[in-house]
């Protein structure tokens, strides 16, 4: 069963319906929205039931929409969290990017800003290495970008979207070996995206992160995970009732290959390893229950098929 | 900048040069400067790495009086003044204190200054200089010009006088040639620097 992400947007009324007919057909919500009277709900639908959810939430005035960023986390690397770079541009593109769907955290370096200056030390670099993909918000001179970036992108694992202020062939000039994106004529500025060409710009970082996850995701369906991100979260939600507790916004945030457990890990890590999926597999047959980087969360890394030689 | 005479930005990268453009003119109309630069060259090198905005700025006379934001009411031995903003109600305060000594000075309530017992005449009290405006906009004009320079430019150096400015930073120390620069971006606004 091949499971999309969209969002479901639609009012108070009967939403009650609308999620228990998402979790009926085998879907999964990942996150749930009530603004003033309306709701929005992220979630993965069998591909093959999305027409029937559209035609269904039809008469309540719901909305389906296609989401590529549900059920990806991104870090966004601002190089300080001065006002130079906040809130303009590093906060435009993480809510930008969490719009349609994607859970963003936003990594601001020590050592970052400046020419000279461009450090990663090892917190800052397994942190950004925890998350599906960086988007690096880097300044407007081409000569700073080229000297800094071979030392901010020392260690990173994950694909990096590249922004800057010079033009696309420049920052692919000046990268090597190339990185998975880039976007040009988006370097640092100073007023709020609103005008139609700023708001181009944000919609080409969407496109280009949207593109390289894709790509990421047909990497990972040639050897399929032992078991669903969305399905382990339901599975944690149902057999660690701790979670519930948690205040933050997304206490199981969901991610390409795993999700971030937001419990500490001492206590509840084994708890999680224990839970059975199915038929006797539990979480940490197929899948790796590790200390994440950030703050004292649990990081759950599902295995491949190769590694386990089980789905479920 | 429609409302400044001269403005230019210089850099060896043309899309540098656009963006700091760009930059200086969002960040000088939200401090509301604008009216206060009449001319404005910046030099940003990031080869060297070095940011140089030299200036010149409108003559700032207005001085803010007691009058400006207040009326002074004499009755029955004392002096009322009723504020319509709050904004230098504390440096008039401490005028008056240091004028008048504090037990004389009342203040019944945010807008409310009461005078007992003083001397000095209505007039003259409407006449009292409260703030000189020039002093904030200079400081606001390098609170400005750091936020425009690239983040991280943390040695800086500035100087203010005659109407005439200049703000330098780099994040490496300033090269001896700082001077140099300063006087030849004010040469080509055909000013000339002292």
């Amino acid at each position: 069963m091949i499971l999309v992400p969209v969002t479901y947007k639609g009012g108070i009324y009967r939403h009650g319906e609308v999620m228990d007919l998402i979790e009926d057909i085998g879907g999964y919500i990942i996150q749930k929205h009530m603004i003033a009277q309306e709701v929005v709900l992220q979630c993965f639908v069998p591909k093959a039931d999305v027409e029937f959810l559209r035609n269904t939430v039809k008469p309540i005035s719901g909305e389906i929409t296609d989401s590529s960023l549900v059920g990806t986390e991104i870090a966004v690397v601002s190089m300080s969290l001065e006002i130079h770079h906040l809130p303009h541009m590093s906060c435009d593109v993480a809510e930008y990017l969490r719009r349609l769907g994607a859970k963003t955290n936003m990594v601001s370096l020590a050592r970052g800003p400046g020419k000279r200056i461009s450090q990663l030390n090892d917190e800052e670099r397994d942190v950004i290495n925890e998350h599906d993909i960086a988007v690096y918000l880097l300044g407007n001179f081409e000569k700073c970008i080229e000297y800094k970036m071979p030392k901010l992108r020392r260690g990173i694992t994950v694909p990096i979207v590249l922004c800057g202020g010079p033009d696309e062939a420049a920052l692919r000039r000046i990268t090597d070996p190339p990185l998975d994106g880039y976007v040009g004529y988006c370097g640092r500025y100073m007023h709020r995206a609103k005008e139609t060409e700023d708001l181009t710009k944000l919609d080409e970082i969407i496109a280009t992160v949207t593109r390289v996850l894709d790509k990421r995701r047909e990497a990972i369906a040639k050897d399929p995970l032992s078991v669903s991100p969305a399905r382990l979260m339901d599975l944690i939600r149902e057999n660690v009732p701790a979670i519930l507790d948690v205040t933050s916004p997304t206490p199981l945030t969901v991610q390409m290959q795993g999700l971030r457990v937001k419990l500490p890990y001492d206590p509840y890590a084994p708890e999680i390893r224990k839970i059975e999926i199915e038929d006797g597999v539990t979480i940490g047959d197929v899948a790796g229950v590790n200390p994440s980087r950030m703050r004292d969360y649990i990081l759950v890394k599902i295995l491949p098929f190769s590694e386990t030689n089980v789905v479920v | 900048m429609q409302a400044v005479e001269y403005f230019r930005v210089e850099c060896p990268e043309p899309r540098g040069a656009e963006t700091y453009d760009g930059i200086a003119n969002t960040v000088l109309l939200d401090h509301n400067l604008i009216r206060v630069i009449r001319k404005l060259h910046i030099y940003v090198d990031p080869n060297v790495p070095i940011f140089i905005a030299v200036g010149l700025m409108h003559r700032i006379t207005t001085l803010v009086r007691v009058r400006d934001f207040a009326n002074v009411n004499p009755l029955e031995g004392k002096i009322t003044l009723v504020l319509s903003n709050e904004t230098y109600l504390a440096p008039m305060l401490k005028i008056f204190w240091e004028r008048f000594g504090q037990e004389h000075v009342e203040q019944a309530d945010r807008f409310t200054v009461i005078l007992r017992g003083v001397t000095a005449k209505a007039a003259e009290i409407e006449e009292i200089v409260v703030a000189d405006p020039s002093e904030a906009v200079y400081k606001d004009l390098i609170y400005a010009l750091k936020c425009i320079a690239p983040e991280g430019f943390r040695i800086r150096r500035e100087s203010y006088g005659k109407g005439m400015f200049y703000f330098v930073a780099s994040e490496d120390t300033l090269p001896d040639e700082v001077d140099g620069h300063v006087k030849t971006l004010f040469s080509k606004m055909g000013e000339a620097y002292p």
